[in-house]
């Protein structure tokens, strides 16, 4: 079996991987500060929804949800009286950046609330609005907090991107089962061993990066007790 | 479009494949907490190559995506266990292992490497000036665990181990990839007959959020039940 050879188609398919996980990566970030906010903000109606939202993405498997946004968006955007143009692709980056928005949700909201309360009521008495608040005193002490359970949530981004192959989207697994295919599946085992270098090796750039960050803050990192360290969860997501 | 009168018949046919997930759900984690456990003993101890070993088995398998490993298992396990059965002599056909018992397998072997994780970090909050009153009144280790460590390990883990046993139930909607029904599989199955896709896949949704409810609250209660008042 020659893996060389495999390895540069495989690797051909990378690009859309890495654009499906960058996108998912932006629009999820920005869908999480949203959802943190309506959240924490404690607004009637919305709030629940959001919450309602969160446990969607969390208590969903990814493969059902990436499922939902593929037979559901269609259905959107003719409501809506436009012409159907969701391929597989885009089905896929609407459905983890949902999936991704509401896991960073719960590391965002957790990392706000770890800060220290008198911080939040100095703010207040100061009559910062509740933005000045976020970007002046809050915001930079939460991020602390957050960063390891960002790199978690990014690893776990990473690894459910592997799932958009079942959906129809043409990704590094995608090719890989256009290889084995034509191989007559003789070599299935090799080929996920690649695969699992590949993806291990992503993950280990994405920890690195995030690590980075890490050991840098610790520069701007409020004192707090180690009784208002949050726990960050270990446990994967699917 | 959203056809609502298929909503009851499909929903009867998603809801048969429930009770095998949360037992299959129900193994996984049972044999993932055992094992995870003996993980965590080992590297609480601190014994010497056991503890590098799983330290490379913990960064293994949260670098592979749990698909791949599923994929590995359902590929390398057959021929490996058939190997191993005819060092010892025995014939055995392993290429009929059912899937699902590699499906268990695979999991466990996945969440085993997070429950080592949670049960370490559960060991590390437990206070040993409490282990070393306790041996100072004469308290053998097995009394110690039993009375002492444990019921206060357990309690902290709970959280912890709630959310696993909802990645565990997620987990299994992987199976489908190798065939084994779970709610997940079934919607799909259930849809693949009568062609209402989405309307199979929002039932399954919605019973995999009532599931994901119930759970936190039985674990929520059961904290509260078991938590000492001071």
């Amino acid at each position: 079996m020659d893996v060389s050879a495999m390895i540069p188609e495989l690797l051909s398919a990378l690009p859309l991987t890495l654009a499906i996980t960058f996108t998912a990566m932006v629009v999820g970030f920005c869908l999480a500060l949203v959802a943190t906010t309506l959240r924490v903000r404690r607004i009637p109606v919305i709030s629940h929804l959001t919450d309602l939202y969160v446990s969607y993405a969390r208590s969903v498997p990814v493969v059902l949800q990436l499922f939902v946004a593929f037979y559901g968006l269609p259905l959107l955007v003719i409501l809506f009286g436009a012409k159907d143009f969701i391929s597989a692709t885009i089905a896929a980056m609407v459905g983890l950046s949902l999936y991704h928005g509401g896991y960073l949700s719960e590391v965002m909201r957790p990392a706000y609330l770890a800060v220290d309360r008198g911080q939040h009521d100095a703010a207040d008495s100061l009559g910062y609005t509740f933005r000045q608040k976020i970007t002046r005193v809050v915001g930079p002490q939460a991020v602390h907090f957050a960063l390891p359970g960002y790199g978690n949530s990014i690893i776990y981004l990473i690894h459910n991107v592997a799932l958009v192959m079942y959906i129809g989207a043409a990704d590094v697994m995608a090719t890989a089962h256009l290889i084995m295919e034509r191989d007559y599946n003789q070599y299935q085992f090799e080929t996920y061993l690649v695969l699992a270098v590949i993806y291990s090796l992503m993950c280990l750039v994405a920890w690195l990066v995030v690590r980075f960050f890490e050991l840098r803050s610790p520069m701007q990192a409020p004192e707090t007790t180690t009784t208002a360290q949050i726990k960050n969860a270990a446990v994967a997501s699917v | 479009m959203f056809d609502t009168d298929i909503l009851l018949q499909d929903s009867r046919e998603i809801l048969g494949a429930v009770p095998v997930t949360l037992a299959m759900a129900f193994t996984i984690f049972v044999l993932s907490t055992i094992v995870g456990s003996l993980f965590a003993l080992v590297e609480h101890r601190r014994i010497p190559v056991l503890r590098e070993l799983i330290m490379a088995y913990k960064v293994v398998f949260k670098g592979v995506p749990m698909v791949i490993v599923i994929f590995l298992a359902y590929f390398g396990l057959p021929p490996a266990l058939q190997f191993l059965l005819s060092l010892l002599g025995i014939n055995f056909n392993a290429h009929e292992t059912p899937n699902w018992v590699i499906l268990v397998i695979a999991v466990t072997g996945c969440v085993a490497a997070f429950q080592a994780e949670i049960i370490k970090g559960a060991l590390n909050a437990f206070d040993t000036g409490q282990s070393d009153a306790a041996h100072s009144l004469g308290y053998t280790s097995g009394q110690l665990f039993r009375r002492i460590l444990f019921p206060q390990v357990a309690l902290t883990a709970i959280p912890d181990l709630t959310t696993s046993m909802m990645v565990i139930m997620k987990a299994l909607s992987l199976g489908f990839a190798i065939e084994v029904v779970d709610i997940f599989a079934q919607s799909q199955l259930t849809a693949a007959l009568n062609y209402y896709y989405l309307e199979a896949f929002v039932i399954a949704v919605v019973i995999y959020m009532v599931i994901a409810y119930i759970v936190t609250q039985i674990a929520d209660r059961l904290e509260q039940a078991l938590r000492v008042r001071t």
